[in-house]
């Protein structure tokens, strides 16, 4: 969101007494639009967290935590929640990156093909989705039918707006096609060069559709309950339908989880960023 | 830019150039034939240039060459190994792309050990090599410098040592200096050459920028619709060409009409006598066009029955003038700058033949 203010800023310089009007009055204006959005972010987040504090009476109680905590179902569905979504992470990788790779270096002009394809999650309802992939891996043995394999091998679908997206544009960002043919000139198999030049250069794309990817696992309801599956989600409205604040808690809970890891890596990532840009080149 | 020791290691990482020869080589891109039975032989440690318009395929030899591009038929042969059928990994051909096309996650330094690397060489002995290389090119302090951080020409500089460091057997440019500005792109290209005469590598050169092929090249190859038009010396190429084709694209020419007079010379409107190439078999009297270099007609003196001056441009050591002859044609001629009074304050000029005639073609 800062971003917003710096991009304004120069034209105050170059520009005549005109603009510089219009920031006089933009400057406040824009700091009305960052805090209603941010309400509207915030408000009820901070609701939620002064309602799971709340104990009889309006006393300040920490008891939803503490019980939510010791209940054996909270560490069980989480447990089983990261256990999908490391695997969804972890397929979607193996099965998207050299995908897009090949696309891009190949065939090129099935980029939008593909593309298309990937956005069909969004289109098809999920249920829809659900069924279909459960009707065509009916016939596989029952290590993955009926474990939550199944499950991951849905969100490896469903997620896949997201992490073919992430994936996809970081591709674009290079010249990968004489990336790749620089270091096959130079000797290098596929295996070095996805090593060496490509999973380094697109780092950033696996890093993305990772998150993405993770945090759709953690917080997809419909198709765990669908399959029977006791993920967190559903652990979340089964407590929900019990303990109104327990649920809240559990909801900043999950809140937490996917958002910590996302601010720690924009931040490494920003400042990485602007580290390797300060110095100028010079012939 | 270069020390001396440097120059006195040259042997080093130097290797003889080997000879490289294309064959019928054919490549269609669905149905456009970008190599049509292509033959070229160059000799060892040989700079030949590929040139041609965008589209006549020699970006496509050069990737057939490099093992980017298969053959639909054809074979190339490096030394005595056919490697038609070599990937581009096993061929130990150095390449510099057009776009830059160093890895960016790596430094400079790292990138002209890339080679080494993936060859499984040691630190130590890859850390040198990248040094040597660092240093022939003259960006020795800036090994540890990002691609991000280097300008273009630096850029292209790394990657010409990245190419270098693996001691490739052929090395292949594909425009390497087109994304540079116009004064970087002269000294680097001078310095291409000087590298390659060091080394003595077999080299090709892709360009579409005839300036640069007659400056670098010891043989240029002038490519037109997927095959070889003429191959030999710029000077041969820019005043004996074979064909209409390269005399257009190499230089600048008139088309004049002229009459056939005996076996050597030839009868061109405004200019008078031309001499030509006695291969040809016209009879005397018949009808032609005759192409002449702009600096192969001279200017006489001022002449009101003659050729109208349109326009003149000065280009340091000549005088470009564009002329209107009386059927409205138009006319270039180039003289040198110690003749520019010819044309001070005249308003039409006769012309007289300087040089033979490139081409004569029937009319």
């Amino acid at each position: 969101m800062a971003t917003i203010a710096p991009d304004l800023t120069p034209s105050t310089k170059t520009n005549g007494n005109n603009s510089s009007d219009v920031l006089k009055l933009g400057r406040p204006f824009r700091y009305i639009v960052l805090t209603l959005v941010g309400l509207f972010f915030i408000v009820p987040i901070v609701s939620s967290a002064r309602f799971s504090f709340l104990g009889n009476h309006n006393s300040f109680t920490i008891s939803a935590y503490t019980q939510l905590f010791g209940t054996a179902q909270f560490w069980s569905t989480l447990f089983l929640s990261v256990k999908v979504g490391v695997g969804t992470v972890f397929l979607t990788l193996a099965l998207l990156i050299p995908t897009v790779v090949w696309v891009h270096v190949r065939l090129p002009k099935l980029r939008r093909v593909f593309e298309a394809i990937s956005l069909l999650p969004l289109v098809v309802p999920s249920v829809v989705v659900t069924l279909g992939v459960i009707t065509s891996f009916r016939g596989l043995p029952n290590i993955i039918y009926g474990t939550p394999v199944i499950l991951s091998l849905e969100y490896v679908v469903l997620a896949l707006p997201f992490s073919y997206r992430a994936l996809d544009s970081s591709v674009q960002s290079i010249d990968l096609k004489t990336l790749v043919e620089a270091g096959q000139s130079l000797g290098a198999g596929w295996i070095k060069l996805l090593r060496f030049v490509l999973l380094p250069n697109i780092r950033g794309g696996i890093i993305g559709a990772s998150i993405l990817t993770f945090a759709f696992c953690l917080g997809e309801f419909a198709v765990a309950s669908l399959l029977s599956f006791t993920t967190f989600p559903v652990f979340l409205v089964q407590v929900g339908q019990l303990a109104a604040s327990q649920a809240v808690a559990l909801s900043l809970i999950a809140l937490l989880f996917t958002w910590i890891p996302l601010a720690v890596i924009t931040l490494v990532f920003s400042q990485r960023r602007a580290s390797r840009s300060t110095i100028v080149a010079d012939e | 830019m270069i020390s001396s020791e440097t120059v006195a290691n040259g042997g080093r990482y130097s290797r003889s150039g080997l000879p490289v020869r294309f064959e019928n080589v054919a490549r269609n891109f669905k149905d456009v034939a970008a190599l049509k039975s292509f033959n070229l032989s160059a000799d060892a440690g040989e700079l030949i240039v590929l040139l041609g318009p965008s589209g006549c395929g020699k970006t496509t030899a050069l990737r057939v060459l490099a093992g980017l591009e298969m053959p639909d038929s054809g074979r190339v042969i490096i030394g005595d190994h056919d490697v038609t059928s070599l990937p581009s990994a096993k061929r130990n051909i150095g390449m510099v792309f057009q776009s830059y096309s160093l890895f960016p996650n790596m430094t400079a330094k790292e990138n002209v050990e890339f080679g080494l690397r993936v060859r499984g060489q040691s630190p130590k002995d890859r850390s040198s090599r990248s040094g040597e290389l660092l240093e022939l090119v003259g960006l020795k302090s800036q090994s540890d410098r990002y691609p991000h951080q280097l300008s273009g020409g630096q850029q292209q500089r790394v990657a010409l040592a990245r190419a270098l460091a693996v001691q490739p057997e052929v090395l292949v440019l594909d425009e390497p200096l087109s994304a540079l500005d116009a004064k970087v792109r002269s000294s680097l290209r001078d310095e291409i050459r000087r590298i390659q005469l060091e080394l003595g590598i077999t080299t090709f050169f892709v360009t579409h920028d005839q300036e640069e092929a007659l400056a670098i090249a010891d043989r240029i190859a002038v490519m037109h619709q997927g095959q070889l038009e003429q191959l030999d010396t710029p000077l041969a190429v820019y005043t004996n060409p074979a064909t209409e084709f390269v005399a257009e694209f190499v230089g600048t020419v008139n088309r004049l009409p002229g009459r056939i007079v005996d076996a050597s010379q030839v009868e061109v409107e405004n200019v008078g006598l031309v001499e030509y190439k006695s291969d040809s078999t016209f009879t005397a009297g018949s009808e032609v066009e005759v192409l002449v270099r702009p600096e192969s007609i001279g200017i006489r003196g001022a002449n009101d029955e003659g050729c109208r001056v349109l326009a003149k441009s000065f280009l340091g050591s000549t005088i470009k003038i564009t002329l209107l002859d009386r059927a409205d044609r138009l006319i270039s001629v180039a003289i040198p700058t110690s003749d520019a009074g010819l044309v001070e304050g005249v308003e039409a000029v006769s012309l007289y033949s300087r040089g033979q005639a490139l081409l004569v073609k029937g009319r």
